[in-house]
Protein backbone atom coordinates (compact mmCIF):
# COMPACT_ATOMS: atom_id res chain seq x y z
CA UNK A 1 0.00 0.00 0.00
CA UNK A 2 1.01 3.37 -0.87
CA UNK A 3 1.07 6.04 1.49
CA UNK A 4 0.73 9.96 0.43
CA UNK A 5 3.31 12.09 2.25
CA UNK A 6 1.42 15.07 4.15
CA UNK A 7 2.68 18.58 3.91
CA UNK A 8 6.09 18.64 5.98
CA UNK A 9 4.80 21.78 8.32
CA UNK A 10 1.56 18.92 9.37
CA UNK A 11 4.08 16.45 10.35
CA UNK A 12 6.18 18.89 12.58
CA UNK A 13 2.72 20.09 14.00
CA UNK A 14 2.11 16.59 14.99
CA UNK A 15 5.92 15.71 16.35
CA UNK A 16 5.51 18.58 18.60
CA UNK A 17 1.99 17.78 19.99
CA UNK A 18 3.36 14.31 20.61
CA UNK A 19 6.14 16.21 22.98
CA UNK A 20 3.44 18.10 24.98
CA UNK A 21 3.11 16.73 28.98
CA UNK A 22 0.75 18.32 31.35
CA UNK A 23 2.40 18.50 34.76
CA UNK A 24 0.49 19.62 37.84
CA UNK A 25 -2.34 21.68 35.57
CA UNK A 26 0.93 22.81 33.84
CA UNK A 27 1.01 22.33 29.96
CA UNK A 28 4.35 21.80 28.76
CA UNK A 29 5.44 21.93 25.47
CA UNK A 30 8.07 18.70 26.11
CA UNK A 31 8.76 16.93 29.32
CA UNK A 32 12.33 17.71 29.63
CA UNK A 33 12.79 20.76 32.54
CA UNK A 34 16.30 22.30 33.87
CA UNK A 35 17.09 20.48 37.40
CA UNK A 36 17.18 23.70 40.18
CA UNK A 37 20.86 24.53 40.79
CA UNK A 38 22.32 23.34 37.53
CA UNK A 39 20.59 26.23 35.63
CA UNK A 40 21.05 29.81 37.76
CA UNK A 41 18.21 31.92 36.84
CA UNK A 42 18.13 30.93 33.28
CA UNK A 43 19.92 33.94 32.02
CA UNK A 44 23.40 32.73 32.23
CA UNK A 45 22.22 30.19 29.75
CA UNK A 46 20.84 32.36 27.26
CA UNK A 47 24.14 32.59 25.19
CA UNK A 48 24.39 29.11 24.53
CA UNK A 49 20.69 27.72 24.56
CA UNK A 50 17.38 28.35 22.97
CA UNK A 51 15.49 29.15 26.47
CA UNK A 52 11.83 28.29 24.39
CA UNK A 53 12.82 24.83 23.26
CA UNK A 54 12.53 23.43 27.18
CA UNK A 55 9.70 22.51 28.60
CA UNK A 56 10.07 24.51 31.76
CA UNK A 57 12.94 26.31 33.92
CA UNK A 58 12.98 25.79 37.33
CA UNK A 59 15.58 28.26 38.68
CA UNK A 60 18.35 27.62 41.38
CA UNK A 61 16.67 27.31 45.15
CA UNK A 62 15.38 30.42 46.80
CA UNK A 63 15.34 31.27 50.52
CA UNK A 64 13.78 34.47 51.99
CA UNK A 65 17.37 35.52 53.46
CA UNK A 66 20.56 35.52 50.56
CA UNK A 67 22.75 33.14 51.25
CA UNK A 68 26.62 32.57 51.30
CA UNK A 69 26.94 28.81 50.98
CA UNK A 70 29.75 26.92 52.54
CA UNK A 71 33.22 27.10 52.34
CA UNK A 72 35.38 26.15 49.33
CA UNK A 73 36.48 23.34 48.04
CA UNK A 74 32.51 22.82 47.08
CA UNK A 75 32.54 19.91 44.67
CA UNK A 76 34.65 17.01 43.58
CA UNK A 77 34.70 15.06 40.06
CA UNK A 78 33.65 11.70 41.00
CA UNK A 79 33.24 8.49 38.63
CA UNK A 80 30.72 9.44 36.25
CA UNK A 81 29.61 12.06 38.57
CA UNK A 82 30.00 14.98 40.76
CA UNK A 83 29.86 15.52 44.71
CA UNK A 84 28.30 18.83 45.72
CA UNK A 85 28.09 20.97 48.64
CA UNK A 86 27.11 24.68 47.33
CA UNK A 87 25.26 25.18 50.82
CA UNK A 88 22.24 26.82 48.71
CA UNK A 89 24.00 29.62 48.29
CA UNK A 90 21.33 32.33 46.18
CA UNK A 91 20.64 35.37 45.95
CA UNK A 92 17.53 35.18 47.91
CA UNK A 93 13.45 35.80 46.96
CA UNK A 94 13.83 39.62 46.74
CA UNK A 95 16.43 39.82 44.42
CA UNK A 96 15.29 36.92 42.38
CA UNK A 97 11.83 38.99 41.73
CA UNK A 98 13.59 42.34 41.24
CA UNK A 99 16.56 41.41 39.32
CA UNK A 100 15.75 37.73 37.86
CA UNK A 101 12.20 37.90 37.31
CA UNK A 102 12.07 40.21 34.52
CA UNK A 103 14.16 38.18 32.20
CA UNK A 104 12.41 34.83 33.47
CA UNK A 105 8.91 36.66 32.84
CA UNK A 106 9.32 37.50 28.79
CA UNK A 107 10.04 33.74 28.17
CA UNK A 108 7.33 31.88 26.51
CA UNK A 109 8.78 28.92 28.82
CA UNK A 110 7.16 28.17 31.92
CA UNK A 111 9.51 28.93 35.16
CA UNK A 112 9.36 26.78 38.54
CA UNK A 113 10.43 28.48 41.67
CA UNK A 114 12.39 26.16 43.57
CA UNK A 115 12.40 26.91 47.57
CA UNK A 116 13.76 25.97 50.42
CA UNK A 117 13.77 27.02 54.56
CA UNK A 118 14.71 26.26 57.85
CA UNK A 119 11.20 26.40 59.14
CA UNK A 120 7.66 25.68 58.41
CA UNK A 121 7.15 29.52 58.34
CA UNK A 122 9.93 29.73 55.58
CA UNK A 123 8.26 28.01 52.87
CA UNK A 124 4.81 29.56 53.55
CA UNK A 125 6.36 32.75 53.43
CA UNK A 126 8.34 31.96 50.48
CA UNK A 127 5.47 30.72 48.76
CA UNK A 128 3.59 33.74 48.88
CA UNK A 129 5.97 36.10 48.23
CA UNK A 130 6.73 33.97 44.97
CA UNK A 131 2.95 34.06 44.09
CA UNK A 132 2.31 37.72 44.91
CA UNK A 133 5.13 38.29 42.63
CA UNK A 134 3.68 36.85 39.40
CA UNK A 135 5.41 35.50 36.69
CA UNK A 136 6.24 32.17 38.44
CA UNK A 137 3.98 29.06 36.86
CA UNK A 138 4.46 26.76 39.77
CA UNK A 139 6.67 26.01 42.94
CA UNK A 140 8.99 23.33 43.45
CA UNK A 141 9.65 22.55 46.93
CA UNK A 142 13.00 21.10 48.10
CA UNK A 143 12.70 19.48 51.22
CA UNK A 144 16.36 17.78 51.24
CA UNK A 145 17.34 20.52 53.66
CA UNK A 146 17.76 20.98 57.36
CA UNK A 147 14.96 21.73 59.44
CA UNK A 148 16.47 23.93 62.30
CA UNK A 149 13.47 23.39 64.73
CA UNK A 150 13.98 19.68 64.74
CA UNK A 151 17.14 19.23 65.49
CA UNK A 152 18.77 19.67 61.82
CA UNK A 153 17.46 16.52 60.32
CA UNK A 154 16.26 17.03 57.18
CA UNK A 155 12.39 17.95 56.48
CA UNK A 156 12.45 15.05 53.03
CA UNK A 157 13.35 11.59 55.54
CA UNK A 158 10.46 12.49 58.15
CA UNK A 159 7.40 12.20 56.28
CA UNK A 160 5.31 14.32 59.44
CA UNK A 161 7.44 16.89 58.95
CA UNK A 162 7.26 16.70 55.10
CA UNK A 163 3.32 16.95 55.32
CA UNK A 164 3.65 19.45 57.23
CA UNK A 165 5.60 21.75 55.31
CA UNK A 166 4.08 20.63 52.16
CA UNK A 167 0.82 21.58 53.73
CA UNK A 168 1.52 24.67 54.65
CA UNK A 169 2.62 25.60 51.68
CA UNK A 170 -0.67 24.21 49.38
CA UNK A 171 -3.04 25.63 51.74
CA UNK A 172 -1.32 29.02 51.32
CA UNK A 173 -1.04 29.14 47.44
CA UNK A 174 -3.37 28.42 44.21
CA UNK A 175 0.04 28.42 42.67
CA UNK A 176 1.01 24.25 41.59
CA UNK A 177 2.84 22.50 43.86
CA UNK A 178 5.50 20.21 42.81
CA UNK A 179 7.65 18.68 45.74
CA UNK A 180 11.35 17.60 45.40
CA UNK A 181 12.01 14.17 47.39
CA UNK A 182 15.09 13.28 48.65
CA UNK A 183 16.78 9.60 48.26
CA UNK A 184 17.84 9.63 51.44
CA UNK A 185 15.48 7.85 53.23
CA UNK A 186 14.41 3.71 53.51
CA UNK A 187 11.12 3.44 51.72
CA UNK A 188 10.02 6.11 49.37
CA UNK A 189 6.88 5.31 49.15
CA UNK A 190 6.09 6.43 52.84
CA UNK A 191 7.55 10.03 51.51
CA UNK A 192 4.97 9.99 48.62
CA UNK A 193 2.20 9.25 50.56
CA UNK A 194 2.36 11.99 52.92
CA UNK A 195 3.31 15.23 50.44
CA UNK A 196 0.53 13.15 48.36
CA UNK A 197 -2.10 13.57 51.29
CA UNK A 198 -0.82 17.25 51.91
CA UNK A 199 -1.84 18.13 48.67
CA UNK A 200 1.22 18.30 46.70
CA UNK A 201 0.47 18.37 42.64
CA UNK A 202 3.02 16.48 41.15
CA UNK A 203 6.47 15.07 42.88
CA UNK A 204 10.23 15.13 41.78
CA UNK A 205 12.48 12.43 42.10
CA UNK A 206 15.62 12.02 43.27
CA UNK A 207 16.98 15.26 44.59
CA UNK A 208 21.29 14.43 45.40
CA UNK A 209 22.15 11.38 47.20
CA UNK A 210 24.65 12.23 50.03
CA UNK A 211 28.31 11.04 49.62
CA UNK A 212 31.75 11.51 50.70
CA UNK A 213 35.15 11.18 48.68
CA UNK A 214 38.65 11.11 50.54
CA UNK A 215 41.68 12.59 49.98
CA UNK A 216 43.70 9.79 50.89
CA UNK A 217 47.63 11.96 50.23
CA UNK A 218 46.32 14.58 52.75
CA UNK A 219 44.03 12.55 54.82
CA UNK A 220 40.99 14.54 54.62
CA UNK A 221 37.75 14.97 52.82
CA UNK A 222 37.96 16.32 49.54
CA UNK A 223 34.87 19.24 50.47
CA UNK A 224 35.01 21.49 53.38
CA UNK A 225 31.62 20.33 54.23
CA UNK A 226 32.90 17.00 54.28
CA UNK A 227 29.25 15.66 53.02
CA UNK A 228 28.05 16.36 49.87
CA UNK A 229 25.23 15.52 47.23
CA UNK A 230 26.05 13.30 44.13
CA UNK A 231 24.92 14.35 41.30
CA UNK A 232 25.09 12.79 37.23
CA UNK A 233 25.03 9.91 35.60
CA UNK A 234 26.53 7.33 38.44
CA UNK A 235 22.98 8.03 40.49
CA UNK A 236 20.35 7.29 37.29
CA UNK A 237 19.78 3.72 37.87
CA UNK A 238 18.96 4.37 41.16
CA UNK A 239 16.49 7.64 40.66
CA UNK A 240 14.68 5.63 38.29
CA UNK A 241 14.62 2.45 40.57
CA UNK A 242 12.79 5.08 42.78
CA UNK A 243 10.33 6.90 40.15
CA UNK A 244 9.12 3.13 39.40
CA UNK A 245 8.48 2.31 43.08
CA UNK A 246 7.24 5.73 43.85
CA UNK A 247 4.39 5.00 41.51
CA UNK A 248 3.07 2.04 43.14
CA UNK A 249 1.45 4.34 45.70
CA UNK A 250 1.86 7.62 43.72
CA UNK A 251 -1.62 9.06 42.06
CA UNK A 252 -0.09 12.47 41.23
CA UNK A 253 2.64 12.47 38.30
CA UNK A 254 6.01 12.31 38.63
CA UNK A 255 9.15 14.11 37.21
CA UNK A 256 12.14 11.93 37.14
CA UNK A 257 15.49 13.41 38.01
CA UNK A 258 19.19 11.91 38.08
CA UNK A 259 21.80 11.19 36.05
CA UNK A 260 19.94 12.37 32.21
CA UNK A 261 22.69 13.02 29.84
CA UNK A 262 20.71 11.71 26.79
CA UNK A 263 17.53 11.37 25.47
CA UNK A 264 18.10 7.51 26.04
CA UNK A 265 18.46 8.19 29.72
CA UNK A 266 15.66 10.30 29.88
CA UNK A 267 12.72 7.75 28.22
CA UNK A 268 14.34 4.95 30.75
CA UNK A 269 12.85 7.49 33.74
CA UNK A 270 9.68 8.09 30.91
CA UNK A 271 8.80 4.17 30.76
CA UNK A 272 9.34 3.89 34.19
CA UNK A 273 6.53 6.16 35.28
CA UNK A 274 7.81 9.91 35.25
CA UNK A 275 5.49 12.11 33.21
CA UNK A 276 8.43 14.24 32.74
CA UNK A 277 12.28 14.87 33.56
CA UNK A 278 14.85 16.97 34.59
CA UNK A 279 18.10 17.72 33.15
CA UNK A 280 20.90 18.40 36.06
CA UNK A 281 24.70 17.69 36.03
CA UNK A 282 24.47 17.95 32.04
CA UNK A 283 23.84 21.61 32.02
CA UNK A 284 27.46 21.71 33.08
CA UNK A 285 29.05 19.40 30.33
CA UNK A 286 27.00 21.20 27.79
CA UNK A 287 24.76 24.36 28.18
CA UNK A 288 22.31 22.95 25.23
CA UNK A 289 21.82 19.44 26.96
CA UNK A 290 18.25 19.68 27.84
CA UNK A 291 17.22 21.13 24.47
CA UNK A 292 19.39 18.33 22.91
CA UNK A 293 17.67 15.64 24.98
CA UNK A 294 14.00 17.08 24.05
CA UNK A 295 15.09 16.86 20.16
CA UNK A 296 16.41 13.40 20.66
CA UNK A 297 13.03 12.64 22.73
CA UNK A 298 11.43 14.07 19.91
CA UNK A 299 13.35 11.19 17.21
CA UNK A 300 12.29 8.55 19.58
CA UNK A 301 8.73 9.33 19.01
CA UNK A 302 8.21 9.78 15.33
CA UNK A 303 10.60 6.40 15.33
CA UNK A 304 8.27 4.88 17.24
CA UNK A 305 5.38 6.59 16.22
CA UNK A 306 3.84 7.48 19.70
CA UNK A 307 3.07 10.71 22.36
CA UNK A 308 5.68 10.72 24.87
CA UNK A 309 2.07 10.79 26.86
CA UNK A 310 1.53 7.29 25.60
CA UNK A 311 5.34 6.10 26.77
CA UNK A 312 4.46 6.75 30.23
CA UNK A 313 5.08 3.54 32.67
CA UNK A 314 5.70 1.87 28.84
CA UNK A 315 8.12 -0.40 30.31
CA UNK A 316 7.05 -4.03 30.71
CA UNK A 317 8.16 -5.67 33.70
CA UNK A 318 9.19 -8.98 32.69
CA UNK A 319 6.75 -12.16 33.43
CA UNK B 1 30.86 32.79 24.46
CA UNK B 2 29.99 29.96 22.75
CA UNK B 3 29.78 26.38 22.88
CA UNK B 4 31.58 24.89 19.76
CA UNK B 5 33.52 21.58 18.05
CA UNK B 6 37.14 22.27 17.18
CA UNK B 7 39.55 20.58 15.87
CA UNK B 8 42.72 20.48 16.88
CA UNK B 9 45.88 21.57 14.90
CA UNK B 10 48.54 19.82 16.12
CA UNK B 11 49.22 18.95 19.88
CA UNK B 12 53.04 18.38 21.09
CA UNK B 13 55.37 18.07 23.56
CA UNK B 14 57.16 21.23 24.98
CA UNK B 15 59.43 19.58 27.59
CA UNK B 16 58.60 16.61 29.93
CA UNK B 17 55.00 16.88 31.43
CA UNK B 18 54.05 20.34 29.10
CA UNK B 19 52.26 20.00 26.18
CA UNK B 20 51.13 22.42 23.83
CA UNK B 21 47.80 22.25 21.86
CA UNK B 22 46.49 24.20 19.20
CA UNK B 23 42.75 24.92 18.30
CA UNK B 24 40.86 25.92 14.84
CA UNK B 25 38.25 28.17 17.02
CA UNK B 26 36.93 31.46 15.84
CA UNK B 27 35.40 33.74 18.06
CA UNK B 28 34.56 37.49 18.21
CA UNK B 29 36.90 38.62 20.93
CA UNK B 30 39.36 36.80 23.60
CA UNK B 31 41.18 39.23 26.24
CA UNK B 32 44.44 38.18 27.49
CA UNK B 33 43.75 36.07 30.71
CA UNK B 34 40.70 34.65 29.81
CA UNK B 35 40.68 30.66 29.78
CA UNK B 36 38.12 28.13 27.73
CA UNK B 37 37.08 24.33 28.95
CA UNK B 38 37.51 21.29 26.93
CA UNK B 39 35.54 18.60 27.30
CA UNK B 40 38.65 16.04 27.18
CA UNK B 41 36.95 13.06 26.48
CA UNK B 42 33.03 12.60 25.38
CA UNK B 43 32.44 9.67 27.63
CA UNK B 44 30.99 9.94 31.42
CA UNK B 45 34.36 9.56 33.19
CA UNK B 46 36.39 12.20 33.29
CA UNK B 47 32.67 14.01 33.60
CA UNK B 48 33.65 17.34 34.07
CA UNK B 49 35.54 19.45 31.36
CA UNK B 50 38.71 20.90 32.62
CA UNK B 51 39.68 24.98 32.21
CA UNK B 52 42.57 25.72 30.38
CA UNK B 53 43.88 29.22 30.29
CA UNK B 54 43.96 31.22 26.60
CA UNK B 55 48.11 30.67 25.83
CA UNK B 56 48.01 32.20 22.46
CA UNK B 57 45.81 33.56 20.15
CA UNK B 58 46.02 32.93 16.21
CA UNK B 59 44.67 35.06 13.60
CA UNK B 60 43.10 37.80 15.12
CA UNK B 61 43.08 40.79 13.35
CA UNK B 62 45.34 43.71 13.90
CA UNK B 63 43.88 46.31 16.62
CA UNK B 64 45.53 48.60 19.15
CA UNK B 65 43.16 47.71 21.26
CA UNK B 66 43.68 45.47 24.73
CA UNK B 67 41.81 42.39 23.69
CA UNK B 68 41.75 39.85 20.94
CA UNK B 69 39.58 40.54 17.78
CA UNK B 70 37.64 37.61 15.40
CA UNK B 71 40.86 34.93 16.21
CA UNK B 72 40.58 31.76 14.17
CA UNK B 73 42.36 29.77 16.58
CA UNK B 74 43.76 29.84 20.60
CA UNK B 75 46.70 27.68 21.72
CA UNK B 76 46.97 26.06 25.29
CA UNK B 77 49.99 25.16 27.18
CA UNK B 78 49.29 22.52 29.89
CA UNK B 79 50.58 20.15 32.37
CA UNK B 80 49.69 16.13 32.75
CA UNK B 81 49.05 16.33 36.40
CA UNK B 82 45.42 13.38 36.06
CA UNK B 83 43.42 11.47 34.12
CA UNK B 84 41.96 14.40 32.03
CA UNK B 85 44.94 16.34 31.11
CA UNK B 86 46.50 12.63 30.37
CA UNK B 87 43.83 11.98 27.36
CA UNK B 88 44.27 15.18 26.33
CA UNK B 89 47.88 14.47 25.61
CA UNK B 90 46.93 11.52 23.62
CA UNK B 91 44.98 13.37 21.29
CA UNK B 92 45.88 13.49 17.63
CA UNK B 93 45.35 16.62 14.95
CA UNK B 94 42.59 16.23 13.38
CA UNK B 95 40.29 15.07 16.17
CA UNK B 96 37.73 17.28 17.39
CA UNK B 97 36.95 18.67 20.61
CA UNK B 98 34.26 20.28 22.52
CA UNK B 99 35.13 24.46 23.63
CA UNK B 100 33.64 26.69 25.65
CA UNK B 101 34.48 29.91 25.76
CA UNK B 102 35.59 32.38 25.71
CA UNK B 103 35.16 32.71 29.86
CA UNK B 104 36.07 34.69 32.58
CA UNK B 105 36.85 38.56 33.19
CA UNK B 106 40.45 38.28 31.77
CA UNK B 107 43.17 40.98 33.07
CA UNK B 108 42.58 44.06 33.46
CA UNK B 109 44.74 46.53 31.61
CA UNK B 110 47.45 48.60 33.04
CA UNK B 111 47.74 52.06 32.36
CA UNK B 112 51.16 52.14 32.63
CA UNK B 113 52.30 48.96 30.17
CA UNK B 114 56.04 49.82 31.44
CA UNK B 115 55.44 49.29 34.87
CA UNK B 116 54.71 45.88 34.61
CA UNK B 117 55.78 42.67 36.35
CA UNK B 118 54.11 39.29 35.50
CA UNK B 119 54.74 37.02 37.84
CA UNK B 120 54.53 33.31 36.84
CA UNK B 121 54.45 29.72 38.60
CA UNK B 122 54.98 26.65 36.49
CA UNK B 123 52.17 26.12 34.12
CA UNK B 124 50.71 29.64 35.32
CA UNK B 125 52.99 30.90 32.43
CA UNK B 126 49.93 30.28 30.15
CA UNK B 127 47.52 32.99 30.71
CA UNK B 128 50.67 35.66 30.88
CA UNK B 129 51.31 35.39 26.63
CA UNK B 130 48.39 36.89 25.84
CA UNK B 131 49.51 39.93 28.46
CA UNK B 132 53.09 40.25 27.45
CA UNK B 133 52.45 40.47 23.50
CA UNK B 134 49.94 43.26 24.04
CA UNK B 135 51.94 45.22 26.27
CA UNK B 136 55.65 44.56 24.71
CA UNK B 137 56.97 46.24 28.04
CA UNK B 138 57.68 45.40 31.61
CA UNK B 139 59.22 42.20 33.25
CA UNK B 140 58.24 38.43 33.39
CA UNK B 141 59.11 36.63 36.63
CA UNK B 142 58.96 32.95 36.01
CA UNK B 143 59.41 30.43 38.38
CA UNK B 144 59.96 26.77 37.56
CA UNK B 145 61.00 23.27 39.29
CA UNK B 146 64.33 22.65 37.54
CA UNK B 147 65.93 24.12 34.38
CA UNK B 148 64.36 22.32 31.53
CA UNK B 149 60.78 23.62 32.58
CA UNK B 150 62.40 26.77 31.70
CA UNK B 151 62.15 25.83 28.26
CA UNK B 152 58.15 26.90 28.11
CA UNK B 153 58.80 30.75 28.65
CA UNK B 154 60.52 30.92 24.84
CA UNK B 155 57.05 31.81 23.08
CA UNK B 156 58.33 35.24 25.26
CA UNK B 157 61.46 36.15 23.79
CA UNK B 158 61.11 39.14 21.71
CA UNK B 159 58.08 40.19 22.82
CA UNK B 160 59.84 43.24 24.77
CA UNK B 161 59.83 42.28 28.05
CA UNK B 162 62.66 41.45 30.34
CA UNK B 163 63.03 38.21 31.34
CA UNK B 164 64.07 36.80 34.96
CA UNK B 165 63.79 33.54 35.82
CA UNK B 166 64.32 31.39 39.20
CA UNK B 167 64.30 27.81 39.72
CA UNK B 168 63.89 25.51 43.27
CA UNK B 169 67.45 23.66 42.22
CA UNK B 170 69.47 26.68 40.83
CA UNK B 171 69.85 24.64 37.65
CA UNK B 172 69.01 28.15 35.77
CA UNK B 173 68.84 31.62 37.21
CA UNK B 174 67.94 32.82 41.02
CA UNK B 175 67.80 29.93 42.95
CA UNK B 176 64.36 29.71 45.13
CA UNK B 177 61.01 30.79 44.89
CA UNK B 178 59.88 33.26 42.30
CA UNK B 179 59.23 35.45 44.74
CA UNK B 180 62.72 36.37 45.93
CA UNK B 181 62.84 37.88 42.68
CA UNK B 182 60.07 39.94 42.74
CA UNK B 183 61.11 41.37 46.11
CA UNK B 184 64.12 42.85 44.27
CA UNK B 185 62.40 43.99 41.31
CA UNK B 186 58.94 45.80 42.89
CA UNK B 187 58.42 49.22 43.40
CA UNK B 188 55.48 51.12 44.15
CA UNK B 189 54.21 52.13 41.31
CA UNK B 190 54.28 48.53 39.99
CA UNK B 191 51.41 46.89 38.47
CA UNK B 192 51.79 43.04 39.36
CA UNK B 193 50.07 40.38 37.33
CA UNK B 194 50.47 36.70 38.95
CA UNK B 195 49.64 33.48 38.14
CA UNK B 196 50.54 30.07 39.86
CA UNK B 197 50.21 28.25 42.85
CA UNK B 198 48.09 29.70 45.24
CA UNK B 199 50.88 29.11 47.91
CA UNK B 200 52.74 31.59 45.60
CA UNK B 201 50.09 33.66 44.95
CA UNK B 202 49.69 34.63 48.56
CA UNK B 203 53.57 35.23 48.88
CA UNK B 204 53.05 38.15 45.94
CA UNK B 205 49.86 39.61 47.12
CA UNK B 206 51.88 40.41 50.68
CA UNK B 207 54.90 41.53 49.14
CA UNK B 208 52.39 43.90 46.59
CA UNK B 209 50.76 45.05 49.79
CA UNK B 210 53.51 45.73 51.49
CA UNK B 211 55.22 47.74 48.97
CA UNK B 212 51.95 49.20 47.92
CA UNK B 213 51.75 48.13 44.37
CA UNK B 214 48.44 46.99 42.49
CA UNK B 215 48.67 43.06 42.51
CA UNK B 216 46.18 41.06 40.11
CA UNK B 217 46.24 37.18 40.74
CA UNK B 218 44.63 34.63 38.64
CA UNK B 219 43.10 31.96 40.81
CA UNK B 220 42.39 28.22 39.96
CA UNK B 221 39.41 25.78 41.72
CA UNK B 222 38.11 22.75 40.77
CA UNK B 223 34.96 23.68 38.13
CA UNK B 224 32.36 22.19 36.63
CA UNK B 225 30.19 24.59 34.59
CA UNK B 226 32.54 27.84 33.76
CA UNK B 227 29.83 30.46 33.63
CA UNK B 228 28.76 30.71 37.23
CA UNK B 229 25.69 28.87 37.43
CA UNK B 230 26.57 25.40 39.73
CA UNK B 231 28.35 27.78 42.19
CA UNK B 232 31.06 25.54 42.65
CA UNK B 233 34.24 27.35 42.17
CA UNK B 234 33.53 29.54 45.06
CA UNK B 235 36.78 31.66 46.92
CA UNK B 236 36.19 33.52 49.63
CA UNK B 237 36.76 37.30 49.13
CA UNK B 238 36.28 40.10 51.52
CA UNK B 239 33.24 41.29 52.78
CA UNK B 240 34.29 44.48 53.00
CA UNK B 241 34.75 45.13 49.40
CA UNK B 242 31.71 46.18 47.65
CA UNK B 243 30.10 44.62 44.01
CA UNK B 244 29.37 41.06 44.59
CA UNK B 245 26.63 39.21 44.12
CA UNK B 246 26.47 37.81 46.99
CA UNK B 247 29.55 39.54 49.13
CA UNK B 248 31.30 36.83 51.33
CA UNK B 249 32.31 34.30 48.05
CA UNK B 250 33.47 35.14 44.24
CA UNK B 251 32.76 32.45 41.18
CA UNK B 252 36.43 32.08 39.88
CA UNK B 253 34.96 31.28 36.34
CA UNK B 254 32.51 33.96 36.03
CA UNK B 255 33.85 36.56 38.76
CA UNK B 256 37.14 36.18 38.12
CA UNK B 257 39.43 33.97 37.45
CA UNK B 258 41.35 37.14 37.70
CA UNK B 259 40.93 39.11 41.14
CA UNK B 260 42.46 42.37 42.78
CA UNK B 261 44.52 40.48 45.19
CA UNK B 262 43.33 42.81 47.73
CA UNK B 263 40.10 41.37 47.61
CA UNK B 264 40.92 37.76 48.75
CA UNK B 265 40.48 36.44 51.98
CA UNK B 266 44.10 34.51 51.63
CA UNK B 267 43.27 32.62 54.91
CA UNK B 268 40.55 31.15 53.76
CA UNK B 269 42.19 30.18 50.38
C1 LIG C 1 40.81 29.20 35.28
C2 LIG C 1 41.78 28.05 35.20
C3 LIG C 1 42.78 28.06 34.25
C4 LIG C 1 43.66 26.99 34.15
N1 LIG C 1 44.63 27.06 33.21
C5 LIG C 1 45.48 26.02 33.05
C6 LIG C 1 46.45 26.04 32.02
O1 LIG C 1 46.55 27.01 31.25
N2 LIG C 1 47.27 24.97 31.91
C7 LIG C 1 47.18 23.89 32.75
O2 LIG C 1 47.94 22.95 32.60
N3 LIG C 1 46.28 23.87 33.73
C8 LIG C 1 45.42 24.89 33.90
N4 LIG C 1 44.47 24.83 34.91
C9 LIG C 1 44.43 23.65 35.77
C10 LIG C 1 43.76 22.50 35.03
O3 LIG C 1 42.41 22.81 34.81
C11 LIG C 1 43.87 21.21 35.84
O4 LIG C 1 45.21 20.85 35.93
C12 LIG C 1 43.11 20.09 35.20
O5 LIG C 1 41.73 20.33 35.31
C13 LIG C 1 43.43 18.78 35.85
O6 LIG C 1 42.65 17.77 35.23
P1 LIG C 1 43.07 16.25 35.32
O7 LIG C 1 41.89 15.43 34.97
O8 LIG C 1 44.31 16.00 34.54
O9 LIG C 1 43.45 16.07 36.83
P2 LIG C 1 42.57 15.37 37.93
O10 LIG C 1 42.62 13.90 37.70
O11 LIG C 1 41.27 16.03 38.02
O12 LIG C 1 43.45 15.75 39.18
C14 LIG C 1 44.80 15.30 39.26
C15 LIG C 1 45.56 16.14 40.21
O13 LIG C 1 45.56 17.49 39.78
C16 LIG C 1 45.06 18.33 40.77
N5 LIG C 1 44.21 19.35 40.18
C17 LIG C 1 42.99 19.16 39.63
N6 LIG C 1 42.45 20.31 39.23
C18 LIG C 1 43.36 21.26 39.53
C19 LIG C 1 43.38 22.66 39.40
N7 LIG C 1 42.34 23.34 38.89
N8 LIG C 1 44.46 23.32 39.81
C20 LIG C 1 45.50 22.67 40.34
N9 LIG C 1 45.53 21.34 40.51
C21 LIG C 1 44.48 20.65 40.13
C22 LIG C 1 44.24 17.45 41.66
O14 LIG C 1 44.19 17.92 43.00
C23 LIG C 1 44.95 16.14 41.60
O15 LIG C 1 46.00 16.07 42.52
C24 LIG C 1 43.57 25.89 35.04
C25 LIG C 1 42.57 25.88 36.00
C26 LIG C 1 41.68 26.93 36.11
C27 LIG C 1 40.61 26.89 37.12
C1 LIG D 1 25.70 22.07 41.83
C2 LIG D 1 24.31 21.58 42.12
C3 LIG D 1 23.42 22.43 42.79
C4 LIG D 1 22.12 22.00 43.10
N1 LIG D 1 21.26 22.85 43.75
C5 LIG D 1 19.99 22.46 44.00
C6 LIG D 1 19.06 23.36 44.63
O1 LIG D 1 19.35 24.52 44.92
N2 LIG D 1 17.80 22.89 44.89
C7 LIG D 1 17.42 21.62 44.56
O2 LIG D 1 16.27 21.25 44.81
N3 LIG D 1 18.26 20.77 43.95
C8 LIG D 1 19.54 21.15 43.67
N4 LIG D 1 20.40 20.28 43.03
C9 LIG D 1 19.94 18.93 42.66
C10 LIG D 1 19.56 18.89 41.17
O3 LIG D 1 18.46 19.73 40.91
C11 LIG D 1 19.20 17.46 40.71
O4 LIG D 1 18.01 17.05 41.36
C12 LIG D 1 20.29 16.46 41.02
O5 LIG D 1 21.55 17.01 40.72
C13 LIG D 1 20.15 15.14 40.24
O6 LIG D 1 20.10 15.34 38.85
P1 LIG D 1 21.38 15.27 37.87
O7 LIG D 1 22.08 13.98 38.16
O8 LIG D 1 20.80 15.37 36.51
O9 LIG D 1 22.23 16.43 38.22
C14 LIG D 1 21.71 20.69 42.73
C15 LIG D 1 22.60 19.86 42.05
C16 LIG D 1 23.88 20.28 41.73
C17 LIG D 1 24.81 19.36 41.00
S1 LIG E 1 32.44 26.53 37.75
FE1 LIG E 1 30.31 26.66 38.06
S2 LIG E 1 30.15 28.56 39.08
FE2 LIG E 1 32.20 28.49 38.52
Amino acid sequence: MIKKAKPKVKIDKKAALALEVEIAGLELRNPVMTASGTFGYGSEFAPYTDLEKLGAIIVKGLSLKPRHGNPSPRIVETPCGMLNAIGLQNVGVEAFIKNKLLFLRKLKTPVIANIFGETVDDYRELALRLEDAGGVAALEINISCPNVKKGGIAFGTDPVEAHKVVSAVTSAVRLPVITKLSPNVTDIRVMVRAVQDAGTNAITLINTIPGLVVDVEKRRPMLANVIGGLSGPAIRPIAVRMVWEAKSVAKVPLIGSGGIISANDALEFILAWATAVQVGTANFLDPDAAVKVAVGIAGYCKRHNAAVKSLVGGMKARE
Amino acid sequence: MQSSQAAILHNKKVVDDYFRMRLSWSGMEVRPGQFIMLRVSDGLDPLLRRPFGIYNVIGAKKTTGFSFKRPTGVEILYRVVGKGTAILSSKEPGERINVLGPLGNGWVEPEEARNVIMVAGGVGLAPMLPLAQRLKAGALLFGARHKADTKIVAGFSGLGCKIKIATDDGSRGFKGFVTGLLAKEIKPDSVIYACGPAPMLKAVAVIALASGARCFVSLERTMACGIGVCLGCAVKTGAHKAGYEADGFSMVCSDGPVFDSTDIDWDAL
